[in-house]
């Protein structure tokens, strides 16, 4: 048989919608839509896609920055050793709790300071402009400056215990409060942030939703609990996974503030694979911590979006 | 018109000032070809511009390129660096970071270049430090140990008379006694401090450097070697096999219980650092290096002493300072070890510690420094020449220094000093043993 006999067959019922030739027109907008991209996908490739299969090679070597040429095949021993010692299980523990105490807190208090924005009451502009700065700022300046704060003897917050008759507390160099203090400091800087999103969020829920639930009844709370919030439920989601990816990816307060102490209380999985990698030359070990924290990182965003997936549109 | 005529006189005058500038710092002229020398160094740090230009002149063919680093991130640069295709040809770098950096192959063995007379003159501390595999890497320049200096008026005042020599050193028990007895303010959150924070790192305790000094005292290096005296004082196995047993050591808890009592009941020492706390006068007491001595000697701005450093049982000191070497994948290792041996002996030697006025590492040139001849300054040479040892030298140094570090600083913090120790011990064999 030859190739010129072959035919295609066609349900019955079906239209066969031949494919328009590009126009000129078409053509030069894609060129130029590729010119435009093309700068930035270049970056993202040599920047992000091309370490990232370096890293994912290299979590099956063991081998140390300093010497790097006499690397050694080790197979999975990078991961079996996560799970023989208990660093990294202990490190991701302690990230998972600093996540989750910042996504905990974070979202109620930005919520609420977004409804505050999004009032008619007063210092409005002022608030927004307290809530922003601390995103703004450098985050080696904030912990700087919350290091000074938490300062055990002469700190401005022990100061101020002391003059209200507690005693002082030993914020960051206690193995209990130490995690705590880091969530608080966290949650300062980054609640702007989602109070912004949520604010944004609000704007776009259409008035008349609330305006005819006020009209049949409705008190604020009921249209607050039954409208708003389900219609915010993408804003949410879109905040809780952005937070959860910040903190898990933490590394300033706890090699400013804390060097990850004390006794490994704050020793944040980035950090970690930091010393890892440049000060315990485990370079090899700490690729293997770098994959595994992206798969959590993306299992987590996941799990989250499938939790939290929008039931109601708008 | 008469403007533009100032203006180019000014202009000529100018220039020929400059040609005249330029003709007195002439150099020899290089008839070979040039060679470019690239060095890493901390900002402040050897070796300095003197000295280079007078051994350029010597070697008019060798120009250098000094790049800078602040001394935290040091470490982590050279890691970088030194794996790149093309490294630095000279690195300044922490002495005891030499053997983990020969071990890597990164520094270049330089004892076929080593002037006569060079084994005689070194300080055995510094040799030992520097040496790997019966190789010499660094002849160093500079050695450096701790000292307690005290404010002359606070401790006047609270009636306390440190010793000045070593026969009549303090033990750690007597220190803590004149600790509290001239501290002002409540225990913990003093107003003057008994003994002041560290001004390494961010000021908090624990670093190998300092404070593992107290165990170490706490041991005795003339006992039988399998005794858990004899290992706590090392702490850590001659051959560099283990830590196991030689960190959590009854001896060594014990000594660790009293150094925590001194941040936590006694309240003695704070926990965070308070920047130019002695010099500011909020300290009595203050643990450092002859660099501040040098300091407060060019700008007294308090008066001081200084009493050689407590001990438990024996007492010793930690030596070392920052080196440099030469790197083994240097273009030019040759030329770049000459410069290395050549600012480290003789006159050059001599300019490049004078400039800093830390310790020599020459015993030769003890006698040109008149400031080391006699007290204070004196009890460092006394310090180091009978009490110096180098912090456990062995090719995984910087992660014995780390962990270590993390669990003094625990144990500073509140934690059970015989368990993190036996942690750190762990810790320190898995490295080990990859």
């Amino acid at each position: 048989m030859s190739t010129g006999e072959q035919t295609l067959t066609v349900p019955a019922g079906a239209k066969t919608r031949p494919r328009k030739a590009a126009t000129r027109r078409q053509k030069q907008e894609r060129l130029v839509a590729v010119g435009f991209l093309a700068p930035f996908m270049l970056l993202l490739l040599i920047f992000q896609y091309v370490p990232l299969l370096v890293m994912a090679r290299n979590s099956f070597y063991d081998y140390s920055l300093l010497n790097p040429a006499a690397e050694k095949f080790v197979g999975l021993r990078n991961f079996a050793d996560m799970i023989e010692y208990d660093d990294a299980r202990r490190s991701f523990g302690i990230t998972f709790l600093f996540a989750f105490g910042v996504v905990v807190f974070v979202i109620p208090i930005a919520f609420a300071l977004a409804l505050f924005l999004d009032s008619k009451l007063p210092a409005r502009g002022l608030v927004r402009t307290m809530i922003m700065l601390p995103v703004v700022t450098s985050s080696v300046v904030i912990a700087t400056m919350w290091s000074f704060l938490l300062d055990p003897s002469n700190g401005l917050i022990n100061g101020a215990l002391d003059i209200v008759g507690i005693a002082r507390q030993p914020f960051l160099t206690s193995t209990q409060q130490a995690l705590p203090s880091l969530i608080a400091m966290t949650l300062w800087q980054q609640v702007g942030f989602g109070a912004i999103l949520f604010l944004a969020g609000l704007q776009g829920v259409p008035s008349e939703l609330g305006e005819a639930a006020r009209i049949d009844g409705a008190t604020r709370w009921q249209v607050l609990w039954n409208i708003t919030i389900p219609l915010l439920s993408r804003t949410t989601l879109f905040v809780v996974v952005i937070m959860t990816v910040f903190s898990l990816q933490a590394f300033a307060p706890a090699f400013l503030m804390t060097q990850g102490g004390p006794q490994e209380a704050t020793n944040l999985i980035v950090y970690h694979i930091y010393n890892t990698a440049f000060i315990m030359q485990q370079a090899g070990y700490a690729s293997a911590l770098s994959v595994v924290l992206l798969l959590v990182v993306l299992a987590i965003s996941m799990v989250q979006m499938a939790l939290l997936r929008s039931r109601w549109n708008y | 018109m008469k403007i533009y005529s100032i203006v180019f006189a000014s202009l000529l005058g100018a220039t020929a000032l400059g040609a005249t500038g330029a003709n007195a710092q002439s150099t020899p002229a290089c008839t070979g070809e040039t060679v470019t020398l690239r060095i890493l160094r901390t900002p402040g740090n050897y070796p300095y511009p003197k000295p280079m230009e007078a051994w350029q002149k010597d070697n008019p063919c060798v120009k250098f390129e000094v790049n800078e680093v602040p001394f935290p991130q040091l470490a982590d640069t050279i890691s970088v660096q030194a794996a790149s295709s093309n490294p630095p040809d000279i690195i300044v770098y922490d002495g005891p970071n030499t053997q983990s950096y020969a071990a890597a192959g990164i520094l270049l063995p330089i004892t076929k270049y080593l002037p006569k007379g060079w084994d005689d003159d070194i300080l055995p501390a510094t040799k030992a430090e520097h040496s790997y595999n019966g190789e010499v890497y660094s002849p160093g320049i500079e050695q450096t140990t701790v000292a307690m200096y005290y404010n002359k008026k606070l401790v006047e005042a609270a009636g306390v008379k440190p010793p000045q020599t070593l026969a009549e050193a303090w033990t750690w028990p007597q220190a803590l006694e004149a600790f509290k007895k001239c501290q002002q303010g409540p225990a913990g959150a003093a107003t003057v401090w008994g003994l002041g924070p560290t001004r390494f790192g961010n000021g908090q305790p624990g670093l190998v450097y300092q404070d593992l000094i107290y165990q170490r005292s706490a041991g005795d290096p003339k006992v039988a070697p399998t005794s858990s005296a004899y290992k706590t004082f090392w702490a850590f196995a001659p051959d560099g096999k283990t830590a196991e047993g030689y960190l959590n050591t009854p001896e060594a808890v014990e000594a660790l219980k009293f150094y925590q009592s001194m941040f936590n009941a006694e309240g003695v020492a704070p926990k965070v650092g308070i920047p130019n706390a002695f010099f500011d006068a909020k300290a009595c007491f203050y643990i450092d290096t002859p660099a501040a001595g040098n300091a407060l000697i060019k700008d007294p701005k308090i008066e001081w002493g200084i009493t050689p450093l407590p001990y438990f049982k024996t007492p010793v000191v930690h030596t070392g300072s920052t080196t440099f070497g030469a790197t083994a994948r240097s273009k030019h290792p040759e030329i770049a070890a000459k410069f290395v041996v050549d600012m480290s002996w003789g006159e050059y030697a001599y300019m490049n510690v004078s400039q800093r006025g830390n310790l020599p590492t020459l015993k030769s040139l003890f006698s040109r420094f008149d400031v080391y001849n006699k007290y204070p300054m004196k009890v460092f040479v006394d310090q180091l020449q009978s009490w110096g040892q180098p912090r456990p030298p062995g090719p995984k140094f910087a992660q014995y220094d780390k962990i270590v570090s993390e669990a003094l600083r625990g144990v500073a913090f509140g934690g059970n000093p015989a368990e993190l120790m036996a942690d750190a011990e762990k810790k320190v064999q898995r490295i080990l043993d990859r």
